[in-house]
């Protein structure tokens, strides 16, 4: 008898058990039973790692003026989109989460809520809201650009305006044992960035980008591509191997005046505050094929997950409309979290003088597209990543460079 | 009575853990075999095709695959060995002649590494046998050894076997030093009595009495390494271009950065059968080889 209690025990001891996590899993639903038409609490997932405390910051603005809770969850970043995939699968999906316009976008199109209802969708910049079949499914967080960040002691970027004068330039500090440029080993910062503008000088880059995935043309035999595989051969021969520097690194040897200037954009501005930087930094264009305009682009939008409940989908879009119409919401997107304004009716006074340069291009209109939104998904880290290791670990030449980047396109695009 | 009570109690210990097992091993299992004969990208909203056979017939085709099994096999027999012959190592010596509290000292401190997790230890490793070794090469010459190993194909397999090794080895120990304790102390004495020296003792001896413990440790050691994935993520990331990539690296990949989740589900069914195929073959030859105390 005793020890039928016991089992009987041990067994509501165990069902509470599974009961106890299974709760858990539902945690953001719990809005749902607290009535009204707006749910109390949201999730937001976001992958700007920048713009974290910023973030968290304004939620807790937010929750002061509105009681409504907005729970900010962050990444280290590489790991963003992963993880993103399988809380929608396993239907534990945030309210709120950042996708990147392109690939990413076209993936999770069917989780993604109608945002053209939100009273400030007309007013964000031609061309800048993120559409899927003429609904607009993406408010996007800023504009960001990106070429060569360049220490204005050191370099004049009137002097650099194509190959020759590049390579001049590389050779120069090399020897002054100095670095001229540099990139670090990151994904998209050893190429997936990079590799951008052999694309983006293109008259036709979507076209040209339609016929290399099908095989019509190849890298190895478009000139703007062997230009750039001169460019990368230049860099691997007069600068420090970048798989060897990680972002840090990049950053903090910039910043202390070891290197000139590395391939970089606005974003990485707060990378640099905690150096005691004593010389003025600006943003040039990259000088292939004489370029002089800067790869100017949204980088992350803000959608909504249509899998979530009514009430949990408005509260969303109210936060995104406070994030973008109230005046403490605004105060935060261009002062703390240091956006170029999207939106009619934002302004910025106080852009830092990375963000100011992209501004001053866009404003001329000397902005080139960004390739890599159109990019197959997965193609830089899983394909295009090795062959640049290999190119900066031996003595590849520029052609059999070309010649493993078409193999890894091809790859890349047929599965 | 007597007979049913038992069977209750059996019941109530083993409920819990068939309830997990079933819930997060045999039904994901039976599901990944059903989607690797599709093409889909592991969203349920997005539609899934089913392509029959299409994903087991490009895995023959697929040479990073097979690179990544040869890898996979080179990386796995060096770390066998190595594993297995510093854990007796040090299972012998915390077993032998020594002081209790060097004794004890020695085997926390061996056992250690294997506490820290795989992610984080990667990481460590990953400055030492980088930046770290870069600089003492660059101080004291030595640039034969002292290198980057994570840039170097070969030197970066390596870097994963000595890593892994340095983890596994104090608990790989600890089971060998459990099988070298359950000898009878008068058999050892048996064979001293017989002039036998610290060699053959060894090998004729203490080698054939724990041969359960070699069982153990080998098929431990096999199948972790087959499925290795976080120091392969956090040390080396399968670069440098891939020749570090493991099959479970890969297999993630597939999934995760490439969005194919029937083919990685296809590569990992033969990821399993694989394992399954040489852990049972190690585990059959090492019984052979057990003996029996009588």
């Amino acid at each position: 008898m005793k020890l039928g209690k016991l089992f009987i025990t041990g067994l509501v001891a165990a069902q509470l058990l599974v009961g106890c996590s299974a709760a858990s899993d539902t945690g953001n639903a719990t809005s749902e039973s607290s009535g009204g038409d707006v749910a109390k609490k949201i999730v937001v997932f976001q992958s700007k790692v920048e713009i974290i405390d910023q973030l968290e910051a304004a939620a807790k603005s937010y929750q002061d003026e509105t009681a409504v809770e907005v729970e900010v969850h962050g990444t280290s970043g590489d790991d963003y989109f992963q993880r993103l995939k399988s809380e929608l699968a396993n239907n534990q999906g945030p309210t709120i989460f950042s996708l990147s316009p392109g690939a990413e976008i076209t993936q999770l199109s069917n989780y993604l809520a109608d945002l053209s209802d939100l009273s400030f969708a007309g007013d964000i910049a031609d061309g800048m809201a993120t559409e899927v079949d003429g609904k607009i499914v993406g408010v996007p967080y800023t504009v960001e650009g990106f070429g060569i960040v360049y220490n204005k002691n050191l370099i004049d970027p009137s002097a650099i305006t194509d190959y020759d004068s590049f390579v001049k330039m590389l050779k120069d500090f090399k020897d002054s044992n100095l670095y001229g440029f540099g990139l670090s080993q990151e994904s998209y910062f050893l190429i997936g960035h990079i590799l951008n503008h052999p694309f983006a000088v293109m008259s036709d880059m979507e076209g040209y980008m339609e016929k290399l995935a099908k095989g019509e043309v190849k890298m190895a035999e478009t000139p703007e591509f062997q230009e750039f595989a001169k460019f990368y051969e230049a860099i691997r021969d007069n600068s420090y191997n970048p798989l060897e520097v990680n972002y840090d690194k990049e950053c903090g040897d910039f910043a202390t005046g070891k290197t000139a200037s590395i391939h970089q954009g606005n974003w990485s501005y707060s990378m640099f505050a905690d150096y005691d930087v004593d010389f003025e930094m600006g943003l040039m264009p990259f000088p292939i094929s004489g370029n002089d305009k800067l790869a100017v682009s949204v980088p992350t939008v803000w959608s909504i997950n249509n899998q979530v409940s009514e009430s949990e989908i408005k509260a969303g879009k109210d936060f995104l409309t406070w994030l973008y119409t109230s005046e403490t919401g605004k105060r935060y997107v261009t002062e703390e979290f240091g956006f170029i304004p999207v939106v009619k009716g934002m302004e910025s006074t106080s852009l830092d003088p990375l963000s100011a340069e992209v501004s001053r291009y866009a404003a001329e209109g000397k902005t080139l597209p960004w390739a890599t939104n159109l990019y197959p998904a997965g193609v830089v880290d899983v394909h295009l990543v090795p062959v640049a290791q290999k190119f900066f670990t031996t003595d590849m030449t520029a052609e059999a460079f070309l010649l493993e980047l078409d193999e890894a396109w091809a790859v890349a695009t047929a599965s | 009575m007597r007979r049913s009570l038992n069977s209750r109690w059996y019941f109530l210990f083993v409920f819990p853990l068939f309830f997990i097992f079933t819930t997060v091993v045999l039904v994901p299992f039976c599901l990944g075999i059903g989607y690797s004969f599709v093409t889909w990208d592991g969203l349920p909203l997005n539609p899934k095709t089913i392509t029959g056979i299409n994903n087991y017939i490009s895995l023959i085709n697929d040479e990073r695959f097979l690179s990544s099994a040869i890898h996979t096999l080179k990386f796995t027999l060096l770390t066998i060995i190595t594993i297995n012959i510093l854990a007796l190592i040090f299972a012998l010596f915390v077993t032998g002649n020594i002081n209790t509290r060097v004794r004890n000292a020695a085997r926390t401190m061996l056992f250690m590494p294997y506490l820290i997790g795989g992610l984080i230890l990667g990481y460590i490793w990953k400055f030492i046998l980088g930046d770290a070794f870069k600089s003492i090469g660059e101080t004291t010459g030595l640039t034969s050894v002292f290198f980057n190993w994570l840039l170097d194909p070969d030197f970066a397999v390596l870097a994963m076997v000595v890593v892994t090794t340095w983890q596994m080895a104090g608990y790989v120990m600890i089971i060998y030093i459990t099988g070298i304790q359950t000898i009878p102390e008068e058999v050892i004495e048996a064979a001293e009595v017989d002039g036998a020296g610290f060699w053959i003792k060894l090998f004729k001896i203490k080698f054939p009495l724990i041969m359960q413990s070699f069982t153990v440790c080998l098929f431990l050691t096999m199948s972790n390494c087959f499925k290795i994935f976080d120091v392969n993520l956090s040390l080396t990331g399968g670069g440098p271009y891939n020749s570090s990539e493991m099959f479970a690296l890969n297999i993630y990949n597939e999934i995760f950065s490439l969005n194919n989740y029937g083919y990685g589900q296809a590569k990992a069914l033969f990821f399993f059968i694989a394992v399954a195929c040489f852990t049972l073959a190690q585990v059959v030859f090492t019984k052979k080889r057990e003996v029996e105390m009588q």
